[in-house]
């Protein structure tokens, strides 16, 4: 299988481990990866004007004729928004005026659709079985929303995949809630609220890892955590793994590969704990 | 006295950019029960459909609520009558930034636009630290987040650019494209 891979600019900085365990993941799968060439920013959540947003995207989807791969919920969802916006021919003709290369039309898919797609058919693959592993399945907003590859509601594909490297999803209350990233810098408190409510009930129920599909989320849940711990005064202790990084560790890819050494709290304690159910 | 003529050029530039079907809101409320920093809104999302479709700009604009969206759709997969909530929300966020009402919030969106338009990709530090600028308060987080993230590698000190033929395609999609 070959795609297109569209990284977005936080598997620059922040998401480094995201991109890395996206790539390291594709092949060990043998899917084939293709950068897209001179890709630019999708806008995130703050390009206001829609029609200047859709031409963003648009520009990105207009530089392959593969199918496109992204690990961020956020790239996913906007790629998505713009490709149903140029359905409209008014829109279409009006965002290819300013194009170099035309937009003809694309398709947009999330790293954990393809992901689980190839696993299904290769089951051989998985040498870590992540027996009893609790892991509580956070889609946040953007992988399902306005429309992605499962009900914005009630999405069941994270725990279809959990289920897939053998482990066991927990009934997550808020997995489709909204991590506040978007708005961390300038309402730093609201964002703050939102994420620790998330972080405290995973530790409810019993989560030994919370698995995000988006950098934002990621952000919130593991390299806040510490700070959020000490303003509220309650350990949450519990690491925060993309989607990749945790199918890596089932694939039997090593922690430098996978940047496990780049997650805020260290999933370490957790991998110990899979090595020794599998001797057990 | 209350400016009509501005009053109804509101309404339907909101329309315009945000859908004609705004103007079907059954005012449910779906969208403030759905919404996740709702309990600090006011006014409501719900409310401020209402203002935009009475054409009461000043009302419209001059909150926090367009500020506190969290942009996650919720709202917008929702509704019965196919709004999307959040499509409102950006309109008056645009229609914000065109008038220069200042805040912290419409600072950190136009510094992040300002990167995308000059380089064609976001660099979190340089971004971070112009919002500094504007909103010294940030500091403690960005300190904090700084210390997190340095140690694992995970701060570029690079502006990330893409290529001068792209950056000006991008330059011409913000400039054309938003300027109507």
């Amino acid at each position: 299988m070959k795609l297109a891979y569209y990284p977005g600019c936080v598997s620059l900085s922040t998401g480094k481990e995201m991109d890395l365990s996206t790539r390291a993941v594709s092949a060990a799968l043998g899917i084939e990866l293709e950068e897209l060439e001179d890709w630019n920013c999708c806008g995130a959540t703050h390009v206001s004007n829609e029609l200047v947003a859709t031409g963003l995207c648009a520009r990105n989807m207009a530089q392959t004729d593969l199918p496109i791969m992204t690990s961020c919920s956020i790239c996913y969802s906007n790629l998505r928004t713009a490709a149903k916006q140029m359905e409209d021919p008014d829109v279409k003709a009006r965002v290819n005026a300013v194009l170099t290369k035309k937009y003809s039309g694309a398709n947009i898919r999330h790293a954990l659709d393809v992901i689980l797609e190839v696993l299904e058919k290769n089951q051989d693959l998985l040498v870590v079985p992540l027996k009893e592993l609790k892991v509580a399945p956070y889609y946040g907003c953007l992988l399902t929303r306005p429309r992605g590859v499962d009900s914005p509601e009630f999405p069941t594909i994270l725990e279809k995949l959990i289920k897939n490297l053998q482990a066991e999803p927990i009934d997550f209350r808020l997995k489709t809630f909204c991590c506040g990233g978007p708005i961390f810098m300038p309402q730093q408190k609201a964002a703050e609220d939102i994420a620790f409510k998330i972080l405290s009930e995973a530790k409810k129920a019993g989560a030994e890892v919370i698995v995000t599909v988006c950098p934002l989320c990621h952000f919130m849940l593991d390299a806040k955590q510490k700070a959020l711990e000490q303003k509220r005064g309650e350990k949450i202790g519990i690491p925060v793994l993309y989607v990749t990084q945790l199918v890596g560790i089932a694939l039997g890819l090593g922690p430098e590969e996978l940047g496990l050494n780049m997650n805020s709290v260290s999933p370490m304690p957790m991998m110990e704990k899979v090595y020794e159910r599998i001797i057990e | 006295m209350p400016d009509f003529d501005a009053d109804r050029k509101f309404k339907q530039d909101v329309l315009r950019m945000a859908g004609p079907e705004v103007q079907t809101c059954i005012q449910c409320g779906t969208c403030s029960a759905s919404c996740p920093t709702a309990h600090l809104m006011n006014p409501s999302i719900r409310k401020l459909i209402k203002y935009c479709l009475e054409g009461r700009k000043e009302e419209a604009l001059k909150n926090d609520t367009i500020w506190l969206c969290t942009s996650c759709l919720l709202c917008t997969v929702r509704c019965p009558r196919g709004i999307r909530p959040k499509s409102v929300v950006a309109a008056l966020k645009d229609i914000a930034e065109r008038e220069g009402i200042k805040s912290k919030d419409a600072a950190y969106e136009q510094i992040f636009q300002k990167q995308i338009r000059e380089y064609g990709r976001i660099s979190e530090l340089p971004l971070t630290g112009e919002f500094l600028l504007v909103f010294p308060q940030a500091a403690v987080q960005s300190m904090q987040m700084g210390l997190e993230m340095a140690p694992r590698g995970k701060i570029s000190l690079e502006i990330e650019k893409i290529k001068p033929a792209g950056r000006e395609e991008v330059k011409r999609i913000i400039e054309e494209l938003g300027g109507e």
